[in-house]
């Protein structure tokens, strides 16, 4: 050969090996590259929260010790103490400069503030000595100054939403008071010989603005026997919570002005233990327990067997050392904050996750004011220094046990696996939970794969062993074409025509399912008998279905004729209402008899040109050697042809599998998308690659949902990975001990 | 034609001929008789149909779609082409060894009884006799004894071949048809082989399509030499090779052309 030729062929055959060296690698790679993108957008969901102490100066010893409370705006940049005499001492954040001071119950030189009750955004029960109350509310809000180039500043104001004088009834040793700052204020009194007093002012504004103000004082009858220890007061005043030092928790309804309502006595703990702090997660609707033992524990009422609701112990939240003697919610989440030994610790009340510890070295946190966003803490410690703290909690609802585990979320009757991710409402907490996707998934499927499996492959057995050559020719394009049908026409199919009218026919889809293999069956006796008459040899093998395809289309319109009568006679008129009645099983229009219809037809091509390809490249001489020991095409196909193309069979339904647990437009149009764990046939589902789609263009960037979805998309990259894996494996493994073909 | 005179024979053909799909004709009217317990070569050139009319024996050819068939062929007294014929009983009474060594993807044991299997014999001390009988008659038994349910895949070319043999006896039929066996074996193989065909002879009814002259030769009691379609001649295996009454025989076997 010419030098040069050899030279040039050896060239090309270096090149052409590098060409696919790198191909094959960059695939792999950017595979890799796909997983690390995703992870990486999920992985901040398990990163730990972070505190950063952002400012902190000393104030001198006298002005601590007449701090009664603080507060902090949102922006982290202006915080106010409230002192004794009811003085708002506002100062910059960043390095303690003082900035204006406010007295907005006026500057009354004789009384002085016993306590402060704090609740929601920068609300203030100012409780005085002489027993009147101040309920006043401080307002931040950005200013920009158009004379001074639009500079930023955060301005504030307080002001007063209600006034309470002191009660006639003497001079109670604990009030707590709210006011929705428009027609109603509470205020609920405990006085010293144990007994409550409840004070409930109606402000009723006639259309033509005359006020007319109706106050009812009531007298709370406890029933509990132990001493009133905590206090608390749902945000519209409506519901009122009394715990005492034997463990008990008293709830009342004060929604009805004129007749407050002792609702239950719960006895919380069975020890006795004293309960220290109570306060109302953010949304009303579940209570904050501290307790002497340092236990924390989250309440709501469930309703019990019987209708009645009941006060439940649903969380137990990481505890302290000692006493719990102040707890508080976040504004924003369902976070809780509690302190106990002068140290602050922020939880999850869902995920109960202890998020982060605020424990400055040397110095015992006297009081604390969480900004509204939680973003900031700003902390009084017991020696007069004020700490403001940078909170980075980005995801405090995720853990493993929200994501996968069962949940008792707030108003649920028991746990649940749920994915509930948005509602109207803003106290409304998005449900995480990946298993009733993951299920979802499993289950559209399994009954697709149910359905598609049989069929692709004894098509492909029948189509490569028993057809004649030119029939095959003909469907083994027309099943590939299948393939090539969009998913979102058959989705669409599958959703407007399939499910209204399977829906329509339930009973003629059942009928048909008895009639069609009874059809089959009997038809294929009457041919075998019929093969023996002398025209009929002459039909060549491999038409037999020319011969039985009438008979097929005959029982599904039998079917479909009788279907109805047969519904009425067997089920009462109305088989879907027989189902719901009989065993249970809710039918939704958008089921898995669809999904297995619908996504089956997707999955059948594939599985089947794979199990087809296999099954005839199986060297004929087996085939031989079995036909010529007197074995019949049935049992070569069973007994030689079957194992010999298992590998491919089996990486034909594995890619098939691969194929449905990734299917979206089809689950996404036909299943009816509730997220529910139930194997029933008759309903849907919500697979998790369906769920990425619903929900993706809404979630906010780096929001939890938004991450959570990511999470999923990486568990179905898993899932996937995982069967193609195990696939190849098996698929490799039988090869070995199936061929050397 | 010549012709040889054959008493009782087991496989009869009369005036056989084969069309392959397309109406071209394979074979023009073969008229020969097989003896019982006797080795008979098939020779010829390549396409002249000995392979074909090998097929013919056990029906093979209805694999082939659209081939048509003339003629009877008796085999065991009965004519196959009847319309009433068995195929799956007439493929168990005559037996095939192909020309690739084709044993099935499963253990040494279970390629040997797999004919029975398919017959429904479950019988495991039956099975068992069989294999080991079925495998002594191939020469196979010695070398395979300790390692029956391994793969028939681990085997070398020779002895895939011998356990394709042991298969085909295994299910006790009257004749066994050979398809050029050794064609894909290296010498000392075809040489075992080649004994085996020997020692066969005591039992079964051989038929063997060879290229091979000399094996031919050395293994038949019969030689027929076919050419385009046609038996050409037909004798004893010594006469036939050393005096051939044919000058296409004679062409043919001196290596003239093949």
């Amino acid at each position: 050969m010419n030098p040069a030729f050899l030279k040039k062929v050896k060239r090309n055959d270096r090149l052409a090996r590098w060409v696919i060296t790198i191909g094959g690698m960059a695939i792999i790679f950017s595979v890799i590259f796909i997983l690390i993108l995703i992870a990486r957008v999920s992985l901040p969901l398990f990163l730990s929260p972070e505190k950063a102490l952002r400012a902190d100066f000393q104030l001198e010893q006298a002005q601590a010790q007449q701090v009664a409370t603080l507060g902090v705006d949102e922006y982290l940049e202006t915080g106010y103490l409230v002192d004794r005499t009811g003085r708002f001492d506002f100062f910059t954040v960043a390095d303690g400069s003082p900035l204006d001071s406010v007295a907005p119950a006026g500057e009354d030189t004789q009384r002085r503030l016993l306590t402060v009750d704090s609740y929601g955004r920068l609300n203030h029960a100012l409780i005085w000595d002489d027993g009147s109350i101040s309920i006043v509310q401080v307002k931040f809000f950005p200013f920009f100054d158009a004379q001074n180039n639009n500079q930023r500043s955060i301005r504030h104001r307080v002001e007063v939403l209600g006034e309470f004088p002191a009660p006639e009834s003497g001079m109670p040793v604990r009030s707590l008071a709210r006011s929705d700052g428009e027609e109603r204020q509470v205020r609920v009194d405990l006085f010293a010989d144990g007994h409550l007093q409840a004070t409930l002012q109606q402000r009723e504004e006639s259309f033509l603005g005359d006020v007319e103000v109706t106050e009812e004082t009531h007298t709370l009858s406890r029933k509990s026997a132990g001493a009133v220890t905590a206090l608390t007061m749902s945000h519209n005043g409506n519901q009122l919570y009394i715990a005492t030092d034997a463990g008990e928790i008293e709830r009342w309804d004060l929604s009805d002005s004129e007749d407050p309502v002792l609702l239950e006595v719960v006895h919380a703990f069975a020890d006795q233990r004293k309960i220290t702090a109570l306060d109302l997660v953010f949304g009303d609707v579940s209570l904050i327990v501290g307790d002497a033992r340092g236990e924390l524990t989250t309440w709501f009422p469930v309703r019990d067997e019987e209708g009645v609701w009941k006060l439940t112990r649903i969380h137990q939240l990481p505890g302290h050392n000692a006493a719990i003697d102040y707890v508080s919610p976040t504004l924003h989440d369902k976070s809780v904050l509690s302190r106990a030994d002068g140290r602050v610790q922020i939880s999850h009340m869902t995920s109960e996750r202890l998020l982060l510890t605020i424990d400055p070295p040397g110095e015992k946190i006297a009081t604390y004011a969480l900004s509204t966003r939680g973003n900031g803490l700003i902390t009084l410690s017991e020696s007069g220094r004020v700490d403001s703290w940078e909170l980075d909690i980005p995801h405090p609802e995720i853990s493993a046990k929200t994501l996968f585990g069962k949940v008792w979320y707030e108003g649920y009757a028991e746990p649940s696996w749920s994915w509930q991710s948005s509602s109207g409402t803003d106290d409304y907490e998005p449900k995480l939970s990946l298993t009733p996707l993951i299920f979802g998934t499993l289950k559209g499927t399994f009954y697709a794969m149910l359905f598609a499996l049989p069929l692709a492959i004894f098509g492909a057995i029948y189509t490569s062993q028993f057809a004649r050559p030119r029939f095959k020719g003909i469907i083994k394009p027309a099943v590939e074409v299948m393939a090539a049908i969009p998913t979102v026409i058959i989705g669409f199919l599958a959703a407007l025509w399939l499910a209204p009218l399977i829906e329509r026919s339930l009973g003629s889809l059942f009928l048909s399912m008895i009639l069609v293999p009874a059809a089959l069956m009997i038809s294929i006796a009457l041919w075998q008998a019929a093969r023996k008459i002398d025209p009929l040899k002459r039909v060549e093998r491999g038409f037999e279905f020319l011969a039985v395809a009438p008979v097929l289309v005959m029982a599904v319109a039998i079917a479909s004729v009788l279907g109805s009568g047969v519904e009425s006679w067997l089920f009462a008129g109305d088989l879907k209402q027989w189902l719901f009645t009989e065993t249970g099983n809710r039918y939704d229009q958008r089921n898995c008899i669809i999904i297995a219809f619908a996504m089956g037809f997707a999955v059948i091509p594939i599985i089947f040109t794979i199990a087809e390809d296999s099954l005839s490249n199986v060297p004929p001489s087996l085939r031989a050697a079995s036909l010529a020991l007197g074995a019949s095409r049935w049992q070569t196909v069973w007994r030689v042809i079957l194992p010999s193309a298992s590998p491919g069979i089996f990486a034909g339904t594995m890619i098939g599998f691969g194929r449905a647990v990734g299917e979206t437009m089809i689950v996404l149009m036909a299943t009816g998308n509730t997220a529910i764990m139930d194997l029933s046939i008759f309903n849907g589902m919500r697979p998790l690659s369906a769920n990425i789609a619903v929900e993706i263009p809404e979630a906010p960037v780096d929001g939890s949902l938004y991450r959570t979805l990511f999470l999923s998309a990486v568990i179905l990259f898993v899932m996937t990975f995982v069967v193609n894996t195990i696939a190849e494996v098996v698929r490799q493994r039988l090869r070995a001990k199936y061929g050397r073909f | 034609m010549a012709k040889l005179e054959i008493e009782n024979p087991i496989v009869q053909v009369n005036n056989l001929k084969f069309y392959y799909p397309g109406n071209a004709r394979a074979l023009h009217g073969i008229d020969i008789a097989f003896p019982e317990k006797q080795v008979t070569a098939l020779i010829g050139p390549s396409g002249c149909g000995k392979s074909t009319l090998l097929r013919c024996f056990n029906r093979m050819n209805d694999l082939i779609d659209g081939c048509r068939v003339e003629g009877d062929v008796i085999i065991d007294g009965e004519n196959i082409y009847n319309r009433n014929t068995d195929i799956i009983e007439l493929r168990r009474k005559v037996g095939m060894v192909f020309q690739k060594s084709n044993p099935f993807p499963k253990s040494i044991y279970e390629n040997v009884i797999y004919g029975l299997r398919i017959a429904g014999e479950k019988d495991r001390s039956l099975l068992d006799e069989r294999v080991e009988t079925s495998l002594k008659g191939a020469a196979l038994w010695d070398e395979v004894k300790e390692r029956l349910h391994e793969s028939a895949l681990g085997l070398s070319g020779g002895q895939m071949q011998r356990l394709c043999i042991a298969r085909a006896i295994a299910v006790n039929p009257k004749v066994i048809l050979m398809d050029e066996p050794c064609s894909a074996l290296d010498p000392k193989s075809t040489a075992r082989v080649e004994d085996l065909i020997g020692e066969l002879r005591e039992d079964f009814t051989i038929i063997i399509v060879t290229h091979n002259m000399q094996q031919a030769a050395r293994v038949s009691d019969n030689t027929a030499f076919l050419f385009e379609g046609n038996l050409i001649e037909y004798g004893l295996t010594d006469q036939l090779f050393v005096k051939p009454r044919n000058k296409q025989t004679e062409d043919y076997i001196t290596g003239r052309f093949g």
